[in-house]
């Protein structure tokens, strides 16, 4: 039963993509969730901050987590330089929805170019932790990292579910996503929260960051965008706002991109994403996990 | 300064070209719908000219206006279901448009993939030649080869731009316009007016990617060249850049943002490694300080107002 | 407070803008130059300067390339400067294109009737030639593509040229060494879809492919910036071939083979003449073992001149030249020598001596152009053995 294995061997591909696009919606969906904006420097964020922590450990033996920490922290830091010039300028009465789009798309090419200032816009190599080994569970083979990166994005997505749903401050920041004027009057400081929310979301971005460059062993600049993109594309799948509609529709959307190159044409596996966007648009234009407004 | 160097003719030429990009962008705006499918359509009007162009040897103005009228017929099929959404859903359903055009553009046989259409014949070729037909050679007038059709291909571009703009703004002023203000005001209040509010969004949809789809022609015939990746996402912030950075109330807000955008980087040469960043730089800052834009609607009305008393005072002078 | 100040203010601005945009960079005098002209300035020791221009992929995606190029270049231009005294002075004018051919036409435009150069080297994209390539034809200026591998390139017109050699040179050469060694009958095909170079190194890979008579299993491709190719080489994998052809930039390119390794796919691969860069090492790491590559340059070449030009890029830059270094590096000498030649710095005078090049002996191997200006060079077949190119 050849087919039967390789169809398999592809879903575990699916996943594995699938998850790394999960990790970055969740950067998407939390800020998008608080701010209702789209932060379209994300990517580039997160990318930045990994290079940070990777340039580190290549160059002075950081250890790894080590680096990973290096990485959450400066991904965090751009977070939060972000809010206080590109977001919270923009949070005044009458500034309409589609400036906070320009002014991060503006940071994201300051970010981006940062890049290429600092690191050169080559690829860096990543330097290989686990060793390829690659475990065989019988239909299926997968690398020691790429379990890694299957498990520490459900971990990730679980304890932001349960963190977001339970304690003081998630319900704070569920508070002031609902409706930021009533949050404030109720005592809660909502600068405060979407400042905290700004950093959490792009330090998440730093772990995808640098789990993306262990599973694919480099990280180029440029990857901000065409990642970023997939992220995107997860968050209108899911629902924007909704940390479980990140969830799935990001393996979703990773399994469908890789049966649509295993069993159709790898060419149009960029037309995937976005077509799979208007489709749902379409028919279901809240998202899959989306509450109507 | 010296206007008949061909480098500042081939800047104006391009500033010109944005221009028209700008009003198409605008009129789509104009009844608050956000559209990012703009490079799409331009990709449409621009293979579709040059196709016709090269393959099908058809004259070039009728390529042209062929290839918009493409771009306007998929954009009437595809508004059809796409317009019902609203906002950052709409935006971003015209964006993933616009990378499934590009990603059509590079699997065909007839575009020739990632490889793209070269050796397109120019404007300034087509001109010259129509131009020479008639008796008139570059010597005769006192300037270069080079120089005439740069210039033969500005005029032709300005002709068009003036064309286009005395339209929109007598669009801005007829019935059509004032229910694409009603409509972005608020879109309850002109339904229970009366208005067809389906209709009047799809017209602005239709005009928008029409003049999209036009510019993707002139594009095309401009550079000579035509590839998919000439309309990818950068073409897509470039042209929203215009509105949201020029301000998109009036139509002087995207054309001074096109002016702005397609000048700046060529004044920011000498510092050519730092022009991204620069050009980031600005975007984040305009935002900060003027979320609407540089040009607001009320921006001339202030400066007229000013220029009307001072005459009205001059006048009184003079009594 | 003052609103109408501030509408002043804009309203100057606007209006600066036109202006400042019609100067195009401000406080320049320059006069427009006369058809074939290029600042020529002959001092009194006979010493000719001459100001050349460079588009380049300075700034965005492409900014690799444009970096390797814009280091070649200046290395050249200092050994030359130096080598040259007293007769020829060479000044680079730098410009982005950003891989945008408005870009790229916007700067050959401002070179040739602004800055006056007498020749242009660039832009770093087979497309962007494409653009600009026509402008600098007409205008009478040579242009001097060191990195437009695409076919009809030198088609444009008689002011264009290229030491850049056509893939269809490169590849089959190596395709058709490889296959006398291993002897592989069946072949699957992985290349970039969105990338002009890939896309034609693809094409050369399929045609030679057919005469040589080899099966083909099957192709796939992928876009310029995914890090996920584990979807189509499993599929081939499954195809089983006994030759993998990528045709990619390093930056993927290197990704591939890491991961088709990794999958287990043991077919021998060969590479397009984009895989030519030590960051392939790095990045593919023990994958890279086995990889065949044609390409014109070789860090490794024991070379005399090469070695030489290797430890200088070294020294100065901190890493080894990739082939995109190595052709701006060739692309200088040539005009150069060129414009000795030429004893003069004129735009006609030097477009004749470039398209009268022989055996000229760079770093990336001998280079000749034949009558139609076409590059004429050999391209070495490499190997990757021990984590270095070596002659295969």
């Amino acid at each position: 039963m050849r087919w039967f294995n390789l169809f398999w061997q592809q879903l575990a591909n699916g996943l594995i993509v699938g998850s790394t696009y999960s990790l970055i919606a969740l950067g998407y969906t939390l800020i998008f969730g608080v701010l209702g904006i789209i932060n379209m420097a994300h990517g580039q964020i997160f990318i930045f901050g990994s290079l940070v922590g990777l340039a580190l450990m290549t160059s002075t033996d950081l250890p790894l987590p080590v680096a990973f920490v290096v990485a959450i922290v400066v991904s965090a830091i751009l977070g939060i330089i972000l809010e206080y010039t590109a977001l919270r300028p923009l949070r005044k009465k009458n500034v309409p929805h589609l400036a906070s789009l320009i002014s991060t798309i503006g940071f994201a090419t300051l970010v981006e170019e940062g890049m290429h200032k600092l690191f050169g816009a080559d690829s860096r190599s990543f330097p290989e932790v686990f060793g390829g080994k690659v475990f065989d569970l019988g239909i299926m083979q997968i690398r020691g990292v790429d379990l890694l990166i299957i498990g520490i994005s459900l971990v990730l997505m679980f304890v932001l579910h349960f963190w977001i749903t339970r304690t003081k401050l998630g319900k704070a920041i569920r508070a002031t996503a609902e409706n930021s004027d009533t949050a404030s009057i109720l005592g809660i400081n909502t600068n405060l929260v979407i400042v905290l929310t700004v950093m959490i979301a792009s330090g998440l971005g730093g772990i995808a960051g640098m789990m993306i460059g262990m599973t694919y062993s480099a990280l180029i600049p440029s990857m901000g965008l065409t990642l970023g993109f997939k992220g995107l594309a997860v968050l209108i799948l899911g629902g924007v706002g909704s940390i479980p509609g990140a969830m799935v529709c990001g393996v979703l959307l990773g399994v469908i991109e890789v049966f649509a190159v295993a069993y159709g044409d790898s060419s149009y596996r960029d037309a995937v994403a976005f077509g799979l966007i208007i489709l749902i648009l379409l028919i279901r234009p809240q998202g899959l996990f989306g509450s109507k407004a | 300064m010296d206007l008949l160097n061909p480098y500042n003719l081939q800047v104006i030429t391009f500033i010109v070209l944005n221009g028209i990009l700008a009003i198409s962008i605008y009129i789509t705006l104009m009844t608050g719908q956000l559209s990012l499918g703009h490079a799409g359509f331009m990709s449409i009007g621009a293979y579709t000219a040059s196709i016709l162009t090269k393959q099908a040897d058809l004259p070039l103005f009728a390529a042209l206006l062929l290839g918009a009228l493409a771009a306007g017929l998929i954009a009437l099929l595809i508004g059809a279901p796409t317009l019902k959404l609203h906002g950052l859903y709409l935006a971003i359903a015209t964006l993933g448009f616009g990378e499934v055009v590009r990603v059509i553009m590079l699997n065909m046989e007839i575009t020739n993939g990632a490889l793209g259409l070269t050796g397109l014949k120019s404007i300034g070729n087509t001109l010259y030649e129509w131009q020479k037909a008639i008796g008139v050679s570059a010597q005769s007038v006192g300037v270069s080869v080079m120089q005439m059709k740069a210039l033969l291909t500005l005029f032709f571009l300005v002709l068009l731009f003036a064309v286009i703009l005395f339209l929109t703004l007598r669009l801005n002023r007829s019935r059509i316009g004032r229910a694409f203000e009603a409509i972005k005001a608020d879109e309850t209040a002109a339904k229970a007016m009366g208005l067809q509010i389906s209709y009047y969004k799809m017209l602005a949809f239709i005009i928008g990617s029409v003049l999209a789809g036009f510019c993707g022609g002139l594009f095309a015939h401009i550079t000579t060249t035509v590839t998919p990746d000439d309309f990818n996402y950068h073409k897509v912030v470039e042209i929203l850049s215009f509105a949201v950075i020029g301000g998109s109330e009036i139509v002087w807000g995207p054309l001074f943002g096109a002016l702005l955008l397609t000048s700046l980087p060529e004044l920011l040469r000498s510092l050519a490694e730092y022009k991204m960043i620069m050009y980031g730089a600005i975007m984040v800052l305009v935002m900060a300080f003027r979320p609407h834009g540089l040009i607001a609607a009320d921006t001339f009305q202030k400066l007229f107002r000013r220029r009307s008393k001072q005459a009205s005072a001059a006048k009184k002078e003079e009594f | 407070m003052n609103k109408k100040r501030f509408s002043q203010l804009l309203a100057t601005c606007l209006l600066g803008t036109t202006i400042l945009a019609g100067c195009g960079g401000g406080a320049s005098t320059s006069t427009p130059a006369p058809a074939g002209g290029g600042e020529a300035q002959q001092s009194a020791g006979g010493e000719i300067t001459a100001k050349i221009g460079v588009v380049s992929f300075l700034s965005g995606t492409g900014a690799a390339y444009g970096e390797a190029q814009k280091a070649g270049l200046e290395l050249a231009l200092a050994e030359l400067n130096e080598a040259n005294k007293g007769k020829l002075k060479i000044e680079l004018q730098m410009e982005d294109s950003g891989g945008k051919k408005e870009s790229a036409i916007n700067a050959v435009n401002k070179l040739i009737n602004q800055d006056n150069v007498v020749a242009i080297i660039g832009p770093t994209l087979s497309g962007e030639m494409f653009a600009a390539g026509p402008v600098a034809n007409e205008a009478e200026t040579p242009i001097f593509g060191i990195s437009n591998t695409a076919e009809g390139i030198n088609d444009i017109g008689e002011y264009v040229f290229r030491n850049s050699l056509p893939e269809s040179i490169a590849i089959p050469t190596a395709m058709k060494a490889a296959q006398e060694k291993k002897g592989f009958k069946k072949a699957a095909f992985i290349y970039a879809a969105n990338d002009d170079f890939s896309v034609s190194g693809f094409k050369t890979m399929k045609a030679t492919a057919e005469q040589m008579g080899l099966e083909n299993l099957g192709e796939a491709t992928f876009s310029n910036g995914d890090v996920d190719f584990s979807a189509q080489l499993t599929k081939i994998k499954e195809l089983n071939p006994d030759v993998l052809l990528v045709s990619a930039l390093y930056k993927e390119g290197s990704l591939v083979v890491k991961k088709a390794r990794e999958l287990g796919i043991t077919a021998t691969i060969i590479g397009g003449n984009g895989f030519n860069n030590p960051q392939v090492f790095e990045i593919a790491g023990d994958a890279a073992e086995g990889l065949i590559v044609a390409t014109p340059f070789s860090p490794e070449k024991q070379d005399e001149k090469v070695q030489t030009f290797v430890k200088a890029f070294e020294a100065k830059y901190g890493k080894k030249p990739d082939q995109f270094a190595a052709q701006a590096y060739d692309g200088l000498y040539i005009i150069a020598q060129s414009l000795l030649a030429a004893g003069k710095a004129d735009r006609n005078a030097l477009r004749d001596q470039l398209a009268q090049l022989k055996d000229f002996q760079g770093v990336s191997g001998k280079l000749s152009f034949d009558e139609k200006r076409t590059p004429v060079g050999e391209a070495v077949v490499v190997e990757v053995k021990g984590g270095k190119f070596v002659p295969f």
